[in-house]
């Protein structure tokens, strides 16, 4: 029997807590477990038509049931940025009711049915972000999760956050054509994947310095506009001129990897050189510098990987500038992109279940024994 | 009502099963310091050599600190996990009554007052007072030099329990009146933790998942951390997450 061809759905209680996001998140995947081997070896047939059908399969006829997402931003606010024990401590508070809230939007309740008032929630397997991300924060959530799993005698899945990313795209797009090429843009990572199937994938560029986001935040700070700054960044230029000052597009003929360090740094300079710069004039110009590279390169890795469409995530992929860039400079190249909705671009749980959903049945559960791992890194052909 | 204990607030982790007539089984790891690898193993290890399922469970008895932050945060997402999941309540005890009820059931003390002293890293420990009658105040933190002046000025015997005592012998051993509990009673177990619980439980003292916090006792370390956000990127691993 393969997935759908009968059977109840199965139910996937999603929980994330890598970083400042306390999330969780129930989707439903189709009954039973049946074409595992056949899908991810066809899958990894890279560019051709006839993967084409396979390709909705694994992570795209997931539906998501609930969705929930308490953000800690007004806690690290005052900071200018993610303070990890402030972090720890909100998921301890926040992950009880955002995970009830999870279950009752999707129709679920913790206490289940029954005469006894105990027993599972009709929740099939438990599926948790065990990293990368803050150590302390992601205890928080594997922890939480493995319990739930042990009271409702269900599978315990721990997902690589950076795959969640990947599986955000599938969800919300039945038909694809790999291999995608995958820019996966936040705070902690800026990488692009050529993505030749769930749960097969290759890296074809990474930042050699700050990731994207992490520039946003840091011009942000530097320019007084607040946090978190990719949000702040967008607002101010919104009203400016990105073309009011030419800063750098590093490494633009060279290879797939990108460098931000550099255009922070010119960002810095400019400002000292230029005190009556407007704010909106500034973030403008930076904004275009960066996605002028992220399209780039991105363009490029697709065109090197023979990737049949170009997929965003992360949560720099939320910003509105970078979205339209893509789309435009992938139009040209005839190219489809998909775009995961704004939601699905930060970090949530409905990404994280789904990414478990196709983990399971492919690579089977994670023993309860399982270590959250901080550095966890995307396992790369 | 059996009551499911969940211990991880100092270097030691574990946990532990117990009813009324007492401990049924215990799992602890004494230094490990990767309690979310232990914690869920222990809980399923105890539950089977006991012969118990959770469904029978009544309440989880929480060591809620003050204690390390990282393993108070394990224990209490596994407790809330766990209350959350089979519809019941969590009883929550400090580490340092956990260790002062340890010795006394140990049948150490000997009517003198406990200190109970856990490390608190930094310099610092946490420490809780305990007479005949119980708990005398709350938990409190500081630099040891600080309750070794407040032991200094105290003319009654007194027995100090815990890793925190352990640590800084050299600064309360000198002190007259002063004895120590034995080292092997230096950190909170968790068959302890379970019977303080069965009487919690049992005297209607529990609390629902979504209200378990954490004894901090100390503010939060605000420093950003903006080094760790260079994490390393899609490194050339293999093995898939978990393994």
């Amino acid at each position: 029997m393969s997935p759908g061809d009968g059977g109840e759905p199965r139910l996937f209680l999603g929980v994330e807590t890598s970083c400042d996001e306390t999330a969780a998140a129930v989707v439903a995947a189709p009954g039973g477990k049946g074409d595992s081997a056949g899908t991810a070896g066809t899958a990894g047939t890279a560019g051709t038509a006839g993967t084409a059908g396979t390709a909705g399969t694994a992570g795209t006829r997931v539906k998501i049931l609930s969705s929930v997402v308490s953000s800690q931003v007004k806690r690290h606010a005052p900071f200018g940025g993610v303070v990890p024990e402030i972090a720890g401590r909100a998921h301890v508070e926040l992950l009880v009711p955002v995970i009830s809230a999870a279950l009752e939007q999707a129709g679920l309740g913790p206490t289940g049915k029954g005469p006894t008032g105990k027993g599972p929630a009709g929740v099939d397997a438990l599926c948790a972000t065990i990293g990368p991300g803050l150590v302390g924060a992601l205890l928080v959530g594997v922890s939480e999760a493995k319990a739930l799993a042990l009271a409702w005698d269900v599978p315990f899945v721990g997902v690589n956050h950076l795959e969640g990313h990947l599986f955000a795209a599938l969800v919300d797009h039945a038909e694809l054509r790999w291999p995608l090429a995958v820019l996966l843009v936040s705070g902690g990572h800026t990488m692009i994947v050529s993505m030749e199937g769930p749960g097969r994938y290759r890296l074809l560029g990474q930042t050699l310095d700050d990731a994207a986001g992490e520039a946003f935040d840091k011009v942000a700070r530097f320019l007084g506009l607040g946090y978190p700054g990719g949000p702040a960044i967008e607002k101010a230029a919104a009203g400016g001129d990105p073309t009011a000052f030419d800063l750098p597009r590093a490494m633009m003929g060279e290879g797939l990897d990108l460098s931000f360090s550099g255009l922070k740094t010119a960002v810095v300079n400019l400002v000292r050189a230029n005190p009556a710069a407007s704010n909106e004039d500034v973030a403008a110009s930076f904004q275009q510098a960066a996605v002028d590279v992220l399209v780039a390169k991105t363009l490029r890795a697709a065109r090197e990987c023979g990737a049949g469409g170009i997929c965003l995530g992360g949560g720099v992929a939320a910003n509105g500038a970078l979205r339209l860039a893509m789309q435009g400079a992938a139009g040209e190249a005839g190219l489809p992109v998909y775009l995961p909705s704004r939601a699905m671009c930060t970090d949530n749980a409905a990404m994280i279940a789904a990414a478990g959903a196709w983990q399971l049945d492919h690579l089977g559960p994670t023993p309860l024994e399982a270590p959250a791992d901080p550095s966890l890194g995307l396992v790369v052909a | 009502m059996i009551v499911l204990a969940i211990e991880s607030a100092t270097d030691a982790a574990g946990a532990a099963l117990a009813d009324d007539d007492g401990v049924l089984a215990t799992a602890t790891v004494e230094s490990g310091r990767r309690h979310t690898e232990t914690i869920a193993p222990a809980v399923s290890w105890v539950c089977r050599h006991a012969g118990v399922g959770l469904g029978e469970v009544g309440a989880i008895a929480l060591d809620a600190g003050p204690g390390l932050f990282t393993g108070l945060r394990v224990g209490a997402a596994t407790a809330q996990g766990l209350a959350l999941g089979l519809g019941i309540k969590v009883a929550m005890v400090s580490s340092t009554e956990v260790l002062a009820a340890g010795l006394a059931m140990a049948g150490g003390g000997g009517g003198a007052r406990v200190v109970a002293v856990v490390d608190a890293r930094r310099g610092e420990v946490f420490w809780g007072t305990f007479g005949q009658s119980g708990r005398e105040g709350d938990d409190r933190v500081g630099p040891p030099e600080v309750l070794a002046g407040e032991i200094a000025t105290s003319d009654e015997p007194l027995v100090l329990v815990g890793g925190g005592a352990n640590r800084y012998a050299h600064l309360f051993g000198g002190l007259p009146g002063v004895s120590f509990a034995p080292a092997v009673l230096a950190r909170p177990h968790p068959g302890v933790l379970a019977l303080l619980g069965v009487r919690a439980a049992g005297a209607g003292r529990t609390v629902d998942p979504r209200e378990v916090v954490p004894t901090y006792l100390r503010e939060a370390d605000t420093r950003v951390n903006w080094e760790s956000r260079l994490a390393p990127l899609g490194a050339h691993r293999t093995g898939s997450p978990g393994q």
